[in-house]
C-alpha cells in the first residue's frame, strides 16, 4: 500500500529577531531528524515571487502539506491558494487550542450562500496551515504535525533523516491584497474602490488580484470597504485586516499613540478614502473622495503619575514577551 | 565631542546632542545637503528598546505630509506606526536598516539613521525645546504603557 505523501514547509520570517530564527532552526532540524517528511524551507510565504523558484517549488510537492508561517493560518492557505497550491484546509489540534471557532461559524454560515469557494473544485489533498507566532517553542507544533501526519511503515520510517531542502530565493518586501474565497460573494465593492488597477475578473468572472504589485504599499482600504472581510493584508498591524479573525489581544505595546498616530473615530469607510487618497496623492493623481479633517491629537493629560520607565519595563520583562 | 543634553526616563539618562534639531515625534533632525536626515532619538529607542524589524510604506521620490504614517518599527518589547516628522519629498531611506535594523540600538546618532526628507525644516524644535516637550508627553507615555500592560 502506498503512504500517502506528506510534506512540511516552514516559510522564514523577515525579521532578525533571534528567537524567531532559532525557532525556525530547531524546526527544521527536528522534523529532518523525525524523518516522517519532506522538509522545504522558503522564503517568507507573502514575499514569494509567484515565477520564482520558491512557489515552483511549492507546486511540485504533491500530497499533504503543513505550513508553519509567520502569518495566520487563514493567510497562508489563500497565498498558497493564489499560487496555485490548493486543497481543503485541514485543522490541527493548534487550531482547536486557539478556538478558531468564529472563523468556522461564519465559514458555516457562508456557505451556500454565493461564496467563490463553493463554486470550485479543489485536489484531493489537505493542507494544514500553522502560525508560527503563537507559540515559542517547536514542540506545539511538532505534536499538531505528528497528529495529522500519516503513520509511516516501519521499514521506510527506519529512523531515516529526511533532509532540508532550502530555496534561496532573493525577495524584496511586497504589499497586495489576499483574498479568502470563503468568504467573497464577487460583490465587486474592491473592483469599484481600488482605483489603482490591482482587481481585476478571472475567466470564470471571479474577483482576481490582477495585477498585485500596482498595490499602493501600506494601502488597505479595499480590506475595509470589503463587506465580507474576505480581504486581507497579512503584513497589517491591524488584526482583523491581516486575516486574524481571532483578537490577538495585544501582544506588543502599541506605542503609535506617542509616535505620533492622530487618533480619531472614523469609520471604515472614512479611513478607506482617506487612505485611498493619501495613496493617490503619492502616485501623484488627485484625490477621489472627500478629503477628511485630520483628527486633533488628544491633549495630553497631566497629573501626578510616579511610577518610572524601569518598573514598567521590569514587568515587561517578567511577562516574558 | 559634541555636548549633550539630559532627561531622565526613571533611573535612565537619555541623551539629546545639542548638534542638531528634533522633530515632536521624537525624532532627531540634521542637514545633509539640500535634505534633512531623520533618526530616533534616545527617547525613542528607550520605549523600544532591541529593534527587530523597521518598514517603510512609502518609496523615495514620495511627497509626504506631516504626521502621514510612513512605516512601523518593530522592537523585543513594542511595536509602533511611524509618522512623517515634516512634510516634503522622501528622498532616501537608510537600506541598511532593512537588513539590519539594529544598528538603531547600536548608533541612534549616527549609521542608525532611518530617512531623510527634502522640505522645510520650520516644525522642528532646538534640543531646550525638545527636552520640554519630552517633560510634557513623558507622564502621558507611563500612563500609556501601564494601560496596555494592565489589559
Amino acid at each position: 500500500m502506498m503512504t500517502r505523501r506528506f510534506s512540511v514547509v516552514l516559510s522564514c520570517g523577515q525579521t532578525l529577531h533571534p528567537e524567531r530564527q532559532a525557532l525556525e532552526e530547531q524546526l527544521a532540524d527536528q522534523l529532518a531528524q523525525a524523518g516522517q517528511c519532506d522538509v522545504l524551507v522558503v522564503p517568507h510565504l507573502y514575499d514569494l515571487n509567484a515565477a520564482g523558484p520558491g512557489v515552483a517549488a511549492l507546486q511540485d510537492l504533491g500530497g499533504d502539506l503543513a505550513v508553519l508561517a509567520w502569518l495566520s493560518p487563514r493567510a497562508s492557505h489563500w497565498i498558497l491558494d493564489r499560487n496555485g497550491i490548493r486543497g481543503r484546509r485541514g485543522r490541527t489540534r493548534l487550531d482547536e487550542d486557539e478556538k478558531l471557532a468564529a472563523d468556522e461559524g461564519q465559514s458555516k454560515a457562508a456557505k451556500g450562500t454565493g461564496r467563490v469557494a463553493a463554486t470550485r473544485d479543489l485536489p484531493d489533498r489537505t493542507i494544514y496551515c500553522l502560525d508560527l507566532r503563537r507559540h515559542r517553542s517547536p514542540q506545539p507544533y511538532l505534536d499538531a504535525i505528528r497528529q495529522v501526519i500519516p503513520a509511516v511503515p516501519a521499514r521506510e520510517a527506519g529512523g531515516e533523516v529526511h533532509a532540508v531542502r532550502r530555496i534561496e530565493e532573493p525577495v524584496g518586501r511586497r504589499w497586495y491584497p489576499v483574498v479568502d474565497y470563503s468568504r467573497c460573494t464577487d460583490c465587486m465593492e474592491c473592483i469599484d474602490f481600488c482605483l489603482f488597477g490591482v482587481y481585476g475578473v478571472d475567466e470564470a468572472e471571479h474577483v482576481l488580484v490582477e495585477l498585485p504589485d500596482n498595490c499602493r504599499k501600506g494601502c488597505p482600504a479595499c480590506s475595509r470597504v470589503c463587506p465580507e472581510n474576505a480581504i486581507m493584508f497579512p503584513q497589517h498591524k491591524t488584526p482583523a485586516i491581516a486575516g486574524d479573525l481571532r483578537e490577538t489581544g495585544g501582544l506588543k505595546l502599541d506605542l503609535s499613540s506617542l509616535f505620533g498616530a492622530a487618533e480619531g473615530l472614523l469609520n471604515d469607510l472614512d479611513v478607506a478614502v482617506r487612505e485611498r487618497d493619501e495613496h493617490l496623492l503619492i502616485a501623484g493623481q488627485r484625490p477621489a473622495g472627500k478629503a477628511d479633517p485630520v483628527p486633533k491629537p488628544r491633549a495630553s493629560e497631566t497629573g501626578s503619575w510616579g511610577d518610572d520607565l524601569d518598573k514598567l519595563i521590569d514587568r515587561l520583562d517578567a511577562m516574558d514577551l | 565631542m559634541s555636548t549633550s543634553l539630559t532627561f531622565r526616563m526613571g533611573q535612565y539618562e537619555a541623551e539629546f546632542p545639542t548638534d542638531r534639531q528634533y522633530a515632536w515625534n521624537h525624532m532627531w533632525a540634521q542637514r545633509r545637503g539640500d535634505a534633512i536626515r531623520f533618526g530616533l532619538t534616545a527617547y525613542a529607542v528607550r520605549l523600544l528598546q532591541d529593534v527587530y524589524f523597521l518598514d517603510w510604506t512609502v518609496a523615495p521620490g514620495a511627497a509626504l505630509q506631516l504626521r502621514q504614517e510612513i512605516g512601523s518599527i518593530e522592537s523585543k518589547k513594542a511595536e509602533s506606526a511611524l509618522f512623517a516628522p515634516i512634510a516634503g519629498v522622501l528622498v532616501m531611506v537608510n537600506e541598511e536598516l532593512l537588513l539590519d535594523p539594529s544598528t538603531i540600538n547600536a548608533d541612534k546618532y549616527g549609521e542608525g539613521w532611518l530617512l531623510e526628507i527634502r522640505g522645510a525644516s520650520d516644525g522642528l524644535l532646538p534640543p531646550e525645546q525638545y527636552l520640554e516637550h519630552l517633560a510634557e508627553v513623558w507622564p502621558l507615555a507611563q500612563r500609556t504603557i501601564k494601560g496596555q500592560l494592565n489589559e
